[in-house]
């Protein structure tokens, strides 16, 4: 009797221990290592590396264990990759750049039933498609809060918007103008198509018809160059130039020293950064361990989310529902402040905590310059590169 | 409005020059071998990182670094006419297919290599502003490559109307048999044609690096632009690539100035339309060309 009473115990015991076990947590990464978005993709990558790396050290029972398949910054390739990885028995998904491919990559992962979180997209509609299993950090609100509560404390009165016509930027871009305009701004917009390379019409055009005291650029890294170098040529009178993404970057100011200086963008951490909170140093010591060079901001978002998923994931496995929709739940739950500030995700996925920072590029140093508590200098205005 | 249209005539014009160039090098070899070398954006993009690894490892100036980009360029596309010329059957087709590939492997090859970041030269002089009649503004480099444009198709012109090479080419476009039967190596002409369409790109890269910016993903769009101004110049002919180019220019800028920049690429495709439609031969056709 006692020895059956034992045996049932024992069997008891494991059967509700075996969920707990120390487990190897597959995730997929598909991100774009080539193609034109090879550049960030190459950047989010870096920072997944860097969460798997940490959390392998940190967590002391679980580890996860990243497959990576290059998208060739293609939307059909997104989802092979997600295809792809699911056979390769991953649990979730991180990464993804450009909504356009994020759109399709996801879908294909929510027809898997499987995670997909990202920072890479920041499109209004991917969070209204009603998809139960998509999860991003950040959006195109955060984007143009930033933009504007940094005109609101200018005290900015007109604005020139030169935007490219891709979705996120046109989003950001007709965001911005919205805001404005309700607050009485003149606002101008001005779209141009993404193979443009010469901005002299239009910024000829901002000088002699709009005559803005802002010209706000939306748009990525090759349209910045491009507008500056025409801004450079013909100096319009305005008395700030600003952007958003992949502007107020280190990258920016090694490549493009003469274009820079004065000019504005959103920025997460300054430069050289300062890492405060022991999380924060703990991942620019790791950053600098696997590639030998300070984080950027892309790396930093896809840190923080990756970070995030794998916590929720392990919190899935240990509660034995990882692949019964454990891991959703336990991101839906979860409220946490991040290397971006407070991330929680409402119903859609989105994170309605998310604003930005802007970043001013000054001598060669990334100066927060908003908002007022986590700025670390003071801005320069008015400051133009010419 | 007047001030406006002329300063983008005028970048129109500059823009023009600078298509002319990317564009020449295929249309050489368009018109010489009836090929599309889909891999011509990339190699005009190879010599642009030639030109940037030149600067940054060797601190030469982008246009002391030419000779070089020439080397490496009219190399790879001297390749491109090795592996096309060994085509069996269907050489226009599978050309095709060829040069493609090429071009993809030429972009991995520049990814692997320089990375995905977006690169421009840091030498000032070639973005300092110049300014005509208090009206007109332009970079040194566009107006310096401009000029270089306009010097290289001439240059391209003369070599094809009055060198014993240049007729050559042009009876190998015309009639590779009977070209033969007139003592031609048609192979000598064609390799000619390539490495002559190498150093044109290696111009072409070396004036992107300068005035706009590089990066791996940019080839495609160059061999899609350099192929329409082709097209609408009428195969193989030089004076029509100059005509085409700077038409192309001014229409996508004065588009931009009257309209908007966002339809410059669709104002520029009609104009390719409608060039086709009332002149299917292009601008400078074949029958124009022979005669």
């Amino acid at each position: 009797m006692s020895k059956t009473l034992f045996a049932s115990a024992l069997a008891l015991a494991v059967a509700f221990a075996a969920p707990t076990l120390a487990a190897e947590i597959k995730i997929g990464t598909e991100v774009p290592l080539s193609g034109n978005l090879a550049r960030v993709g190459a950047s989010m990558a870096e920072g997944i590396a860097v969460a798997a790396d940490m959390f392998n050290r940190k967590n002391g029972k679980h580890t996860v264990k990243i497959i990576t398949v290059d998208d060739e910054s293609s939307p059909a390739k997104g989802v092979a990759a997600v295809e792809k990885l699911a056979a390769d028995g991953v649990v979730a998904y991180t990464g993804g750049y450009g909504s356009n491919i994020i759109g399709p990559a996801s879908e294909a992962a929510e027809k898997l039933g499987k995670v997909y979180m990202t920072s890479g997209g920041v499109a209004t509609e991917l969070t209204k498609r009603g998809l139960k299993t998509f999860f991003r950090i950040n959006n195109s609100e955060g984007y143009a809060r930033a933009l504007l509560g940094l005109y609101a404390d200018l005290g900015i009165k007109s604005v020139a918007v030169v935007y490219s016509t891709k979705e996120a930027t046109e989003e950001v871009a007709k965001m911005v103008e919205k805001a404005l305009t309700a607050k009485g701004v003149k606002v101008t917009l001005h779209a141009f198509d993404p193979s443009t390379n010469d901005f002299k019409p239009i910024i000829h055009k901002i000088k002699l018809q709009d005559r803005p005291e802002a010209i706000a650029m939306i748009g990525y890294e090759n349209d910045y160059v491009g507008i500056l170098r025409a801004a450079k040529v013909l100096k319009p009178d305005i008395k700030t130039i600003d952007g958003v993404w992949s502007l107020a970057t280190p990258k920016m100011w090694q490549e493009f020293p003469d274009l820079m200086d004065g000019v504005v963008g959103t920025s997460t951490l300054p430069y050289p950064t300062e890492f405060t909170t022991p999380e924060a140093k703990e991942f620019a010591e790791t950053y600098q361990r696997l590639y030998n060079k300070a984080p950027d901001y892309l790396g930093v978002f896809g840190y923080v989310q990756s970070k995030l998923l794998f916590d929720a994931a392990a919190r899935a496995q240990d509660a034995g529902t990882i692949d019964k929709g454990g891991i959703a739940a336990e991101l839906r739950k979860a409220e946490t402040v991040t290397l971006i500030g407070k991330v929680r995700f409402d119903d859609s996925g989105d994170n309605p905590e998310f604003t930005h920072r802007m970043g001013q590029h000054q001598g060669g140093k990334v100066v927060l310059v908003w908002p007022a508590e986590a700025a670390n200098g003071k801005i320069k205005f008015p400051a133009v590169p010419w | 409005m007047l001030e406006l249209l002329a300063q983008s005539s005028f970048s129109g014009l500059l823009a023009g020059a600078y298509y002319a160039l990317i564009a020449l090098g295929l249309a050489l070899v368009f018109g010489t071998m009836r090929v599309i070398n889909l891999a011509h954006g990339e190699l005009v993009l190879l010599a642009g990182y030639v030109a940037y690894g030149a600067e940054t490892k060797l601190g030469l100036d982008p246009l002391a670094s030419i000779p070089l980009a020439v080397a490496v360029v009219g190399l790879t596309s001297v390749i491109v006419y090795v592996l096309v010329s060994r085509i069996g059957k269907d050489r226009e087709l599978n050309s095709l297919i060829l040069t493609f590939g090429m071009g993809v492997i030429i972009t991995n090859a520049v990814l692997m290599i320089w990375s995905a970041d977006i690169h421009s030269t840091n030498v000032p002089w070639y973005h300092d502003a110049v300014i005509l009649g208090d009206t007109l503004f332009a970079m040194q480099a566009e107006l310096l490559f401009g000029a270089i444009g306009l010097v290289t198709v001439g240059a391209v012109w003369w070599w094809l109307e009055k060198t014993w090479y240049g007729r050559a080419v042009r009876a190998v476009a015309s009639n590779r048999d009977a070209a033969k039967l007139m003592g031609i190596n048609p192979r000598t002409t064609e390799v000619l044609s390539f490495a002559m369409a190498g150093l044109l790109a290696s111009l072409a890269g070396v004036a992107l690096y300068t005035g706009k910016v590089i990066q791996p993903s940019l080839g495609h769009n160059l061999t899609v632009k350099a192929f329409i101004i082709t097209v609408l110049a009428g195969m193989g002919s030089v004076p029509g690539v100059l005509l085409g180019a700077v038409l192309l220019g001014i229409v996508e800028s004065v588009t931009v100035t009257v309209a908007s920049s966002a339809l410059q690429e669709l104002a520029g495709m009609v104009l390719f339309l409608v060039v086709l439609l009332v002149m299917p031969s292009g601008l400078f056709g074949r029958a124009r060309r022979r005669g």
